[in-house]
Order: C-alpha cells, then sequence, then structure tokens
C-alpha cells in the first residue's frame, strides 16, 4: 500500500507552562494513519487534543516526541504542506480584503500558475456558493461564509489533503448541512480530508472513519459502520400501524427465539425538520440587497 | 540544583544570551563603520553643557535634548523668549537667550540676535521704566547701555568659542561698541578682527577706518584706506570705490597731507579738483573743518556725506 | 512561487492593510500641521533663518510621527496576524516562517517609505514657497543663491528611512517573541530612548576608571544601535562649509543601517521560528 496521507507515530506534546515551565500534557502517544480517499474525523471534547494533533501534522507546532508526516513528508518541512489544504478553527481572515481577493492572494502564496488563477478562484468560490458575495469585504460576512469562503481558500489549490478543524461550530444547521455535502463531494473528487469536530452528531453521517480522543489520548479509532452498528440488532420501521399485527409479530419473533425489545414512533431530527421548512437554496448566502441590486 | 533545561528562566535566558551575543557582535562588527560616520557626524553636533541647561529644564526635557530634540527645543525656547520680548520682559527674555543658545550653539542666529536684543533693545525697556527718555539723567543712560552692551558682549564671547573662524561675532561687537557706547577703539579692534576673517563685507573695511579716525588714529585710517583703495576690486559696487576715495580725500584735506603722498587722481575726479603744483589748493574740504588751505574754497560739490550711511543695514531683529 | 515572490506577496498584503485600515490617515492631519507652522513662523520676521525653523520642526514632526509609525504600525501589523489567526491560515500553506518574518517587514517598510516621501516631499516644497518669498524680502540673505539644498532633502529621505527602518526591525524582533502589543510597543519605545541615548556610553566609556564598569558601558554601547548616526538632517538641508556631510559619511549611514536590518531581521526570524502560534 502507498504511504498514507497522515500518518503520526507515537506522538506526545508538552506545553510548558509558568516559570518553572510546568509540563501539561496535551497528546500522549498518539499513533494514527489516515489512509488516502477518506474522511477521517477526529472526534473528542473541548482541550482534548485534537487542534494540537492538527498544528503539528501541519507543522504549526513542534512535537516533543514522535512524528507526523503527510503523504511521506515530514511535518516540520515546508514541503509537506503543499499538497494540504487548511481550514482552521472559527477562521478569521484578512478583513480589509474582499472574499475573491482573499481566494486569489491564498491562490498566489500557495503557487498557483498565474494563468489559472482566475479559473481557480471562480471554481471554488462557486463550489462554496460565494461567487455573489465575493466582491464584499471579508469584514462583512457571517460566521458561515466565513467558513466557506475557508474552505474556499483551503481548496484554492487543489491539494490532495484537506484540514478542517471545526468546520461546523458555531454554523447554523442551514449552513452545517451544505458544508457536510461539500466534505461529501470532496471526497468524491478524490480528496483525503481530515477534521476535528466536538459535533459528533454533524460529523457522524459524514466520515467514514473516526478517532475518538480523550486527555491526550486515543481511546477508540475505527469505521463508523462497525464502531455504531449493534451486530445482533435491527429496527423495523412500519407504515400503517396496526396494534394487532404488533402481537402476531411478536409472537413470530418468539417462535424463532428473538425479542421485540422497543417500540417506538419514529422521529425525524430537529435539525432535517428545519431544513424541510427553509428555503434549501438560499443556504449560508445570507440576505445581500447590494448582490441583488448589482445584478440588477 | 540541575539546571532545568524546559524552565521559563532556561528558555528565556537562552533566548536572552543568542540575542544579545549576536547583536553585540554586529555592533563590533560594525564598529569601524560607525567610528568613520559617527566620527563625522559628532563633530556636527557641539558638546552639550549640561550644567548650562539642566537647573532650567529639569531632567525630562534634557533626555529629549540629549534623544535628538535638541534643535527642536532650542527652536521652542528661542520662540518663548520672543514671546516675552514682545512683553518687554527683560529677565525672562535674557534668560531663555542665554538658555537658547546654550541648548544649541550652533546657529549663528541665535547669538546674534540675542546680542542685538540685550544691547540694543533691553537698554531702551530700561530707561523707559525709569521714565520718559529726556527725563532719565544721561549719565544714567550711559550706564545702562553700557551694562547691557557688557552683557551682549558676554554672550558674543561664548558664540565665539563654538564659531571661533566667524567673521560676524566680532562684526557684530564692533557695531555694538561703535554704535551704543561710542567705544571707537574696541569697535575699531573689532572690526580689524572681522576684516582679517575669510567673507567680511566691504563696508567693514571702511567703517574700520572711520572707528579708528574716531578713536583718534586718523593717519591709521588714511593708510589703511590707501592701501585698500590699491587692492580693492574697484568693480564690485558693493565695495563703493566712490565712497572710500571721498574718504581718503577728506582725510587727507584733514591731516594735510603733502601732495606728492597723496593718491593720484583717480579716473572720475576732474581735473580742477586737484591742483597738483606744490602750492596749489585743494578743493576738497569740508564746512566746520578745519581749512588749511589759503584760497577762499570752492562751493563744495559733494553733499555732506553721512559716513556710515551703510551701517547696520541688517538689523533684522526688528519685529 | 519562488521566496521573493512569496515576500512581495506578504509585503503587498501588509501594506494594502495598512492603507485599508487608514493608517494614512495621520498623513493628512501631519500635513495639514506643517502647512499652519509653516505660516505660523510668517509672523516673526525672522529673515532667512525662518526656513531654519521650518526645516527644524518638519524634521522634528517627522522623526515624532515616523518613530511612532514604525514602532505602532509593526506592533499592530504583526499582531493582527498573530490574534486574528491569519498568520495560522498563512503558516499552514508552503511558507517558510523567515519569508512571513520579511514580507511583514517589507510591508511595514513600504508604508515608511510611503510616510517619509511624503513628509519630505511636502517640506521641500514649503521650504521652496517660503524661500522663493523671502528671497524677495531679504535679497541680501540669499547672494550665494538659494540657501536649502533640495538635493540633500533626498538625500535625507533615505537615510530617514533607514532609521526608521531599524526602528521597526528592532520592533519585529520584540514582537516576534513577546505576547502581547502592548509589551511590544512599550519595549520597543523604550530601545529606541536607549538607541538615541546609546552615543553618550559609547563617546565616554573610555574615561571611567572603574575597568568592571568600563567593560560594562563599552559592552552595551555596542548592543544597541546608534541612532544619533541618522541625525543629519541639518547638515544635508543647510550644508555650510564647516558642517556638510561627505558622501563618504552618508554612505556609511545607509550601509549602517542596512547592517543593522538584516541582523535584526535574521533575529526576529530566529526568534519566531519555534514560536507556538
Amino acid at each position: 500500500m502507498s504511504e498514507p496521507a497522515i500518518r503520526i507515530k507515537d506522538l506526545t506534546k508538552d506545553f510548558r507552562i509558568g516559570v518553572r515551565g510546568v509540563k501539561l500534557r496535551a497528546v500522549d502517544n498518539l499513533s494514527l494513519d489516515i489512509y488516502d480517499n477518506q474522511i477521517f474525523g477526529l472526534l473528542g471534547p473541548n482541550g482534548c487534543g485534537k487542534s494540537t494533533t492538527m498544528k503539528i501534522v501541519l507543522g504549526l507546532l513542534e512535537p516533543t516526541r514522535g512524528e507526523c508526516s503527510i503523504y511521506g513528508v515530514g511535518s516540520h518541512s515546508v514541503k509537506s504542506r503543499v499538497n494540504v489544504g487548511f481550514l482552521p478553527e472559527a477562521p478569521y481572515f484578512y478583513k480589509f480584503l474582499s472574499g475573491r481577493e482573499l481566494v486569489r492572494y491564498y491562490a498566489r502564496i500557495c503557487g498557483v500558475a498565474k494563468s489559472e488563477i482566475n479559473d481557480r478562484t471562480e471554481e471554488v468560490l462557486k463550489l462554496v456558493s460565494m461567487e455573489n458575495a465575493a466582491h464584499r469585504r471579508v469584514g462583512t460576512y457571517s460566521k458561515g461564509m466565513l467558513q466557506r469562503i475557508g474552505i474556499a481558500q483551503a481548496l484554492v489549490h487543489d491539494p490532495k489533503l484537506v484540514v478542517l478543524d471545526e468546520p461546523t461550530a458555531g454554523v447554523d444547521p442551514i449552513g452545517s448541512h451544505a458544508i457536510a455535502e461539500l466534505i461529501v463531494a470532496l471526497k468524491e473528487r478524490g480528496k483525503t480530508v481530515m477534521l476535528c469536530s466536538h459535533l459528533l452528531a454533524q460529523v457522524e453521517g459524514v466520515c467514514d472513519r473516526v478517532a475518538i480522543m480523550s486527555r491526550g489520548k486515543l481511546v477508540l479509532e475505527g469505521g463508523v459502520d462497525e464502531l455504531l452498528e449493534k451486530e445482533d440488532e435491527r429496527s423495523l420501521i412500519v407504515g400503517d400501524y396496526n396494534p394487532e399485527a404488533q402481537k402476531e409479530i411478536e409472537a413470530v419473533l418468539e417462535k424463532y427465539g428473538a425479542q421485540l425489545r422497543k417500540v417506538e414512533a419514529p422521529r425525524i431530527s430537529l435539525d432535517r425538520l428545519f431544513l424541510q421548512h427553509t428555503d434549501g437554496s438560499a443556504i449560508g448566502s445570507g440576505q445581500d440587497v447590494s448582490d441583488k441590486e448589482g445584478k440588477q | 540544583m540541575p539546571l532545568d533545561r524546559d524552565s521559563w528562566f532556561f528558555r528565556t535566558g537562552r533566548k536572552a544570551v543568542i540575542n544579545f551575543t549576536a547583536l553585540f557582535l554586529v555592533g563590533l562588527a560594525a564598529s569601524p563603520l560607525q567610528k568613520r560616520s559617527w566620527g563625522e557626524v559628532r563633530t556636527f553636533q557641539p558638546e552639550l553643557n549640561l550644567q548650562d541647561v539642566e537647573s532650567a529644564l529639569g531632567q525630562g526635557i534634557v533626555i529629549g535634548l540629549l534623544g535628538g530634540f535638541r534643535t527642536l527645543l532650542a527652536d521652542f525656547v528661542y520662540l518663548r523668549a520672543n514671546y516675552y520680548w514682545e512683553k518687554y520682559d527683560r529677565p525672562n527674555t535674557e534668560a531663555l537667550l542665554g538658555l537658547t543658545s546654550s541648548i544649541d550653539p550652533r546657529p549663528m542666529y541665535f547669538w546674534l540676535n540675542g546680542a542685538r536684543m540685550i544691547a540694543y533693545d533691553i537698554p531702551v525697556w530700561r530707561i523707559r521704566e525709569k521714565g520718559a527718555w529726556e527725563d532719565v539723567p544721561e549719565f544714567y543712560r550711559k550706564e545702562i547701555y553700557r551694562e547691557q552692551v557688557d552683557r551682549a558682549m558676554k554672550m558674543l564671547d561664548r558664540a565665539e568659542k563654538f564659531h571661533p573662524d566667524d567673521m560676524r561675532l566680532p562684526l557684530e561687537k564692533a557695531r555694538i561698541y561703535y554704535d551704543k557706547v561710542n567705544d571707537y577703539e574696541k569697535a575699531a579692534e573689532n572690526y580689524k578682527r572681522a576684516i582679517d576673517l575669510p567673507n567680511a563685507p566691504y563696508y567693514a573695511h571702511r567703517i574700520y577706518a572711520n572707528a579708528l579716525d574716531k578713536a583718534g588714529h586718523p593717519r591709521e585710517a588714511y593708510n589703511f584706506l590707501k592701501n585698500r583703495w590699491f587692492t580693492m576690486d574697484h568693480t564690485n559696487r558693493g565695495a563703493m570705490p566712490e565712497v572710500v576715495l571721498e574718504r581718503i580725500r577728506e582725510l587727507e584735506a584733514r591731516l594735510d597731507t603733502p601732495f606728492i603722498e597723496r593718491l593720484p587722481p583717480q579716473p572720475g575726479e576732474t581735473e580742477e579738483q586737484f591742483n597738483l603744483s606744490p602750492f596749489g589748493e585743494s578743493t576738497i574740504s569740508r564746512q566746520g573743518e578745519v581749512n588749511f588751505n589759503i584760497a577762499p574754497a570752492t562751493p563744495d560739490p559733494a553733499p555732506a556725506h553721512d559716513h556710515d550711511h551703510d551701517h547696520g543695514h541688517d538689523h533684522n531683529h526688528d519685529h | 512561487m519562488s521566496a521573493p515572490g512569496r515576500i512581495g506577496l506578504i509585503a503587498r498584503n501588509t501594506f494594502l492593510e495598512a492603507v485599508r485600515q487608514k493608517f494614512f490617515n495621520v498623513l493628512v492631519v501631519l500635513s495639514i500641521a506643517m502647512i499652519a507652522s509653516a505660516n505660523f513662523f510668517r509672523q516673526f520676521d525672522f529673515g532667512s533663518s525662518e526656513l531654519k525653523f521650518i526645516a527644524d520642526f518638519g524634521m522634528g514632526a517627522i522623526f515624532l510621527f515616523g518613530s511612532i509609525l514604525s514602532v505602532v504600525v509593526t506592533a499592530q501589523l504583526f499582531f493582527s496576524e498573530i490574534e486574528n489567526r491569519t498568520a495560522l491560515t498563512m503558516l499552514a500553506k508552503p511558507v517558510y516562517r523567515w519569508e512571513f518574518i520579511v514580507g511583514k517587514f517589507l510591508g511595514v517598510f513600504i508604508v515608511l517609505f510611503a510616510f517619509v516621501t511624503l513628509m519630505l516631499a511636502l517640506l521641500a516644497a514649503v521650504l521652496y514657497w517660503r524661500e522663493s518669498g523671502l528671497m524677495n524680502i531679504h535679497p541680501e540673505d540669499f547672494e550665494d543663491g538659494r540657501l536649502v539644498n533640495y538635493l540633500g532633502i533626498v538625500e535625507l529621505a533615505f537615510s530617514e528611512l533607514l532609521k526608521f527602518g531599524v526602528l521597526a526591525a528592532i520592533t519585529m524582533l520584540i514582537a516576534s517573541f513577546s505576547n502581547t502589543n502592548l509589551y511590544t510597543v512599550v519595549l520597543s519605545f523604550f530601545v529606541m530612548v536607549i538607541c538615541q541615548l546609546q552615543y553618550i556610553a559609547r563617546d565616554n566609556w573610555s574615561d571611567l576608571d572603574n575597568p568592571l564598569l568600563r567593560g560594562l558601558v563599552w559592552f552595551l554601547s555596542l548592543l544597541f544601535p546608534n541612532f544619533q548616526m541618522f541625525n543629519v538632517g541639518e547638515q544635508l538641508i543647510f550644508p555650510t562649509h564647516d558642517a556638510t556631510l561627505s558622501t563618504g559619511g552618508y554612505l556609511g549611514i545607509i550601509a549602517y543601517g542596512s547592517i543593522y536590518i538584516c541582523m535584526l531581521l535574521g533575529l526576529s526570524a530566529y526568534s519566531f521560528r519555534n514560536r507556538e502560534i
């Protein structure tokens, strides 16, 4: 098998705090491989070390022990970041730039050829449905728009690996739904996605594999399906429910040595209810009056 | 205690040592360069006499002075002195003028105008304080002028320490002695010093002769002017050759110089003005002067000439 | 993309930030103040010395506001990256940390260049206007032609720029290891005062008797750059026979400033290399 997208080996990170340099262990002997074309979720509560791990992978922090590499290139090397797009947590970008200027700026920094910059910029702006707000200063964007312009800048140089830190934190359900769809679309384009989140429910439907961290340690890792499914249980959803029929079904189940454990009315999630009752096509683009007026 | 390589002290100390060492080494490496340039720049900035300014200004401003705001502060103090000058406030004006030149002794402007205010303007205020001009006895007026001129001279003496080769300082002294206390001996002495320095103006030569004459050395004045006549640039209007010639003739007449020793007739002088026969008469004479000639004087063709008409033409301190 | 290309981009972006954050409004205020002060001096009859007063106050204003701008803009533009976490995004790209530091510095340097050139151009214009006026009123002061050396103002622009550049580089070094904007600004001004005054130690260490103290003063005098070296405005604008800066002296000043800028930036990059962002 080829090099994994991200390889983390025996990673430990201590922070020195105070005058005497008291140690605070943020990451404790973590080993993890993330393979190509996966959506990998690094999950856990606040302060469990996921962001620290991510920063070390990106070369923003130096590990105390252990090593990280991206496609076989050590994280300490600037070259390892050529194929990486990164969306930081709660991103703030240069407020004095417009969305388009911002994406173009990062495209040039990442070395996108001059002839391609325009096309690439428009493509990613379209991908995150920000083309109508791209002329506005970043300072005027809502949180969801910031998140999406952040994804645009992370994708503009067409990286193989995309790292997203809390991509849905603070974003409304419509926004997070759109982001989730975007992440799945990225996988379809052959990208590898690593995302960090503490909003477990939101990433559940997106991730192929997850790792759960607690107090700096890896406590669980595996495919989402294999971790969540109970092998010997199934739920049946019945239309035109009839209590008489239920009794007969129970009898049949008993005959095969199985039991009916629970009967309940299925509920849809509040998120889904919200999405059904809101205009999905307007997701996150906000009320941009000047946009509409400008287009007249 | 073992050295904890992770302690704040160790990390910060290491950083500090690396930075300081690097900066020190650069300082050392750049020191020939800095010696060359700073050596030159420093000559533009005379040593600051801290004792002079510290008591007047206080610590904070002294740091500003040392820190490169010297010129600006001198300007401020000078403007302040001008403010008091407008208010006829003698102690403050004099104190601030002195302070200005202590802070920045480089600009000649501060010295010259300071001395002028002290010698020309302040006596007038002091006399006015005593009453109307006519009511103040003359000896008292003279005494005030003498005092103020002494102060101005002290200031200009200090100035000469910083600008030993600048003719404007002895020139200013001479002018003050001449005009304000009529001390022609000292005036002549200073005019002489001024004209011996480079770039002295033409009029300084003429007035030097006047001062010598008034101090009771007319012969020296005559000899000086005669020499001057042969060495001066006659084509330059500023040299005013006609005035020099006029003075020469006047002195010749007054000293009754034998014709053979006199300056020969010059272009522009009419023949009839001169009678070169040994017993002839000179037509150059002046009213009120002893006339050695026997023949009655012909009417004086030249108007009475103010001997120092161009004197003090640049008293530009008057507001 | 090559390193100079990335540095250029970061510098351009930094400059753009300064422009769009309206740092340049201070220029408008200063320009008005400069013209007003030139008018103020007309009420005194200083003769040709009026030009000296205008130049002194103009250069004083440039020094004062230039120093403030060098320190505050550098600290502000650096910490806005750290505090807004834009540095995080930037450094997660294939960008070396030294490129980031140098790019930021160059951005500030362009701001300072704009400040110095605009202010000195305005000063030159004001001096020219007043000088032309004074030549009519006091022709005797101008017998040898104009008093102001306008070419010297051009030279002064570069030496002033280098001085502010050294100050900005000092600020960058302090910012590279300090945690807050305020601390950086305060410490930078403190260091600036030392650099302004260090010539006293430099000129006097050899007079001290105590060998220990002598060594210490000598060490300190070499630790900080000598800002008084750049104090040549008067000699450049009004050269006289006994106070004219030689070409060698001028080039020495330029070289001195350049060496210090490079060195300080190197140290900033070194100190920023391991910084946790």
